[in-house]
């Protein structure tokens, strides 16, 4: 039964990544677009210039950033969603699922249409006297992280969602019951028992951030350079497939150390 | 019941089921395709201008000819990077593809056009000579002008060096997308020329520190002169005429320095499937008839003689008499070679 699935995923996964490191590998011409060799010189030239280095770090600010705000944000969402008893609970769900429904580049247009200089914002901040000139809004890292958490929460707060519903009321009574004061009992007893939520949900959030594409092109415009645009700029705007290989690998190698960094340390932390 | 009489045996079912895949196997079995002269994939852009191939060469010159034409939409990127992940197959998926003259050159400079049979295509004893590669064939044409609204811009520009001055603060617009040509345009207007866009680089630095916007696309910019945002910018003259008829307040001048061309074109693949099929599509792109619906419907100048354009709408499209002696093209091979190291400054320096 095994064999299939893994099938699958060798072919669908591994070949291309290992296909992709080998490339990364590989030497760039323009003319010839890639030369086989076996050199390590786009990473190097990755590593050794500050604008890659810049990008790279703009991308894990983004990604930390938005996380943090979807995590204090999806907790009491989730929280009440497991919690509640109404009979709306279901259509409550479905108003979080309802944003999947549209695709990143849609939404994205949306808030172009929120964020533009003549956009609903602007045009209320204008009308209302609270400012002269329109803001300028778009293409800016505030519309990116506001793109970004706007796409990412309803993932988190489904994780969470799913987890706290298994968290036992009794135990949370039984807190309340011995003493403990509403802050006490959330933080010594909700928390760690909905940590395997908080975990997951921070992973998903953090990983979807790092590798967003659709929202940094269309809000944060030309200037606000973020990883994923940036792979894509090497691969099909300069037919640099090496340095657009290593790039990508370079994303996926962050993506991957910072999760399993993070979640090493919550998990050691939420057991002592 | 007798199976005897039935009329279906399982035996007669095999038989069937053979001949039908055998017929397919032999070519695709249909009544249409029995009739068709053959299909061709065409790459091209998406929205206003897959459109218009299809209505203005397509259906009218193509279909009595019994073609199939199947547009392979998408970016110039994609398209370009699929010809090249192609290139090692036999049998590649498309028969043309529409791009710049710039990325023809590009194209062929890898290897992958296949020689244009000038032959087969006898609308191209019409075409104008800086149309005409080798390697492919310019399909519409126009030039780089400045646009500027007079309510915002009290002065009318007349050169690259009068549009892209720092004086103008955040009244500027660049195009994120048009980078080889603001290149240009500002090497032009800083002492450069056509094989060097190096004294370009300061100018442009001077106008992002006085506020330049930089905007990703070309519809981002119609926006951004609909909205006044912006007042000035370098644009073609098409794309000029066509925001002026959706409403932007706009004027454009010919700028002095010269007027880089924009060309686009079609190449045929080295591995095209249907390499009969594409010439004959190229000339039907070259006949009068579609080449004068383009200039009407879409504001680019016709790439042959034989074109009948209506004086209203070539005074509105076209370039008068000095303009043209003006008109310059590009170093198609200077680019080849630095357009990667122009890129990485534009992205690390420029924007950065």
């Amino acid at each position: 039964m095994v064999g299939p699935a893994s099938t699958v995923v060798a072919i669908g996964i591994v070949l291309p990544i290992v296909m992709l490191f080998r490339y990364s590998l590989n030497q760039f011409t323009p003319a010839k677009m890639m030369v086989d060799a076996f050199t390590i010189e786009n990473y190097t030239k990755f590593f050794t210039d500050p604008f890659y280095v810049a990008v790279l770090f703009r991308t894990v600010r983004v990604a930390t950033l938005c996380t943090a705000i979807c995590v204090i944000l999806a907790f009491p969402m989730a929280y009440c969603l497991a919690r509640t008893r109404s009979r709306f609970k279901n259509l409550l769900l479905m108003a979080v699922i309802l944003p999947l429904f549209v695709g990143n580049a849609v939404r994205a247009a949306g808030w172009m249409v929120l964020f533009g200089n003549r956009g609903v914002v602007n045009s209320i901040l204008v009308g209302s006297g609270i400012v002269r000139e329109p803001l300028q809004i778009m293409y800016t890292e505030f519309a990116v992280v506001v793109g970004v958490i706007a796409v990412n929460l309803p993932f988190v707060v489904l994780t969470m969602q799913a987890v706290l519903e298994g968290v036992d009321r009794a135990i949370e009574e039984a807190a309340l019951g011995l003493g403990a004061n509403p802050w006490r009992a959330f933080r010594h007893v909700i928390l760690p028992l909905a940590m395997p939520g908080v975990i997951a949900g921070t992973i998903l959030s953090f990983i979807l951030a790092m590798n967003a594409y659709a929202t940094p092109v269309l809000l944060g415009g030309p200037t606000f350079q973020m990883m994923a645009p940036t792979v894509y700029n090497q691969f099909a705007g300069l037919s640099n497939w090496p340095f657009g290989a290593a790039l990508a690998f370079v994303l996926m190698t962050a993506t991957l150390l910072l999760t399993v960094t993070s979640n090493r340390l919550a998990q050691r932390y939420y057991r002592r | 019941m007798d199976r005897q009489d039935s009329g279906i045996t399982r035996r007669r079912l095999i038989q069937a089921g053979g001949a039908l895949a055998g017929a397919a196997a032999m070519g695709g079995w249909s009544p249409a395709w029995g009739q068709s002269a053959g299909r061709v994939v065409v790459g091209t852009w998406g929205g206003d201008y897959s459109k218009l191939l299809s209505k203005n060469i397509d259906t009218p010159l193509m279909v009595p000819k019994k073609y199939e034409v199947v547009h392979d939409i998408g970016g110039d990127p994609e398209r370009r990077a699929k010809m090249r992940a192609e290139a090692r197959l036999p049998r590649g998926t498309s028969d043309l593809q529409g791009l710049s003259a710039a990325q023809m050159f590009e194209m062929n400079d890898a290897a992958l056009c296949l020689p244009i049979d000038y032959a087969k295509i006898p609308n191209a004893q019409f075409l104008l000579p800086q149309m005409k590669y080798p390697y492919g064939i310019g399909h519409i044409y126009s030039g780089k002008v400045i646009l500027y609204n007079p309510k915002l811009i009290a002065t009318p520009p007349t050169s690259f060096a009068d549009a892209l001055d720092p004086r103008y603060g955040n009244k500027l617009g660049i195009i994120d997308i048009q980078y080889q040509f603001t290149m240009m345009a500002a090497a032009l207007a800083s002492g450069g020329s056509m094989t060097n866009y190096e004294p370009g680089k300061e100018r442009l630095m001077a106008c992002r520190k006085a506020g330049a916007r930089i905007l990703p696309t070309n519809e981002a910019m119609a926006q951004a002169l609909q909205n006044e945002e912006v007042g000035i910018c370098i644009m073609w003259k098409a794309r000029a005429v066509q925001w002026q008829k959706a409403g932007a307040k706009v004027e454009t001048v010919a700028p002095k320095e010269g007027i880089p061309l924009y060309i686009s074109g079609f190449v045929i693949p080295k591995n095209a499937p249907n390499k009969d099929g594409a010439h004959v599509w190229l000339n039907e792109m070259l006949q009068s008839s579609a080449q004068e619906a383009f200039a009407e419907d879409m504001g680019y100048n016709a790439t042959v003689t034989n074109a009948r354009i209506p004086p209203e709408t070539e005074k509105r499209i076209g370039f008068n008499a000095e303009e043209r002696k003006r008109l310059i093209d590009l170093d198609y091979s200077y680019l080849a070679k630095n357009d990667a190291a122009l890129k990485e400054w534009w992205d690390k320096t420029f924007k950065g």
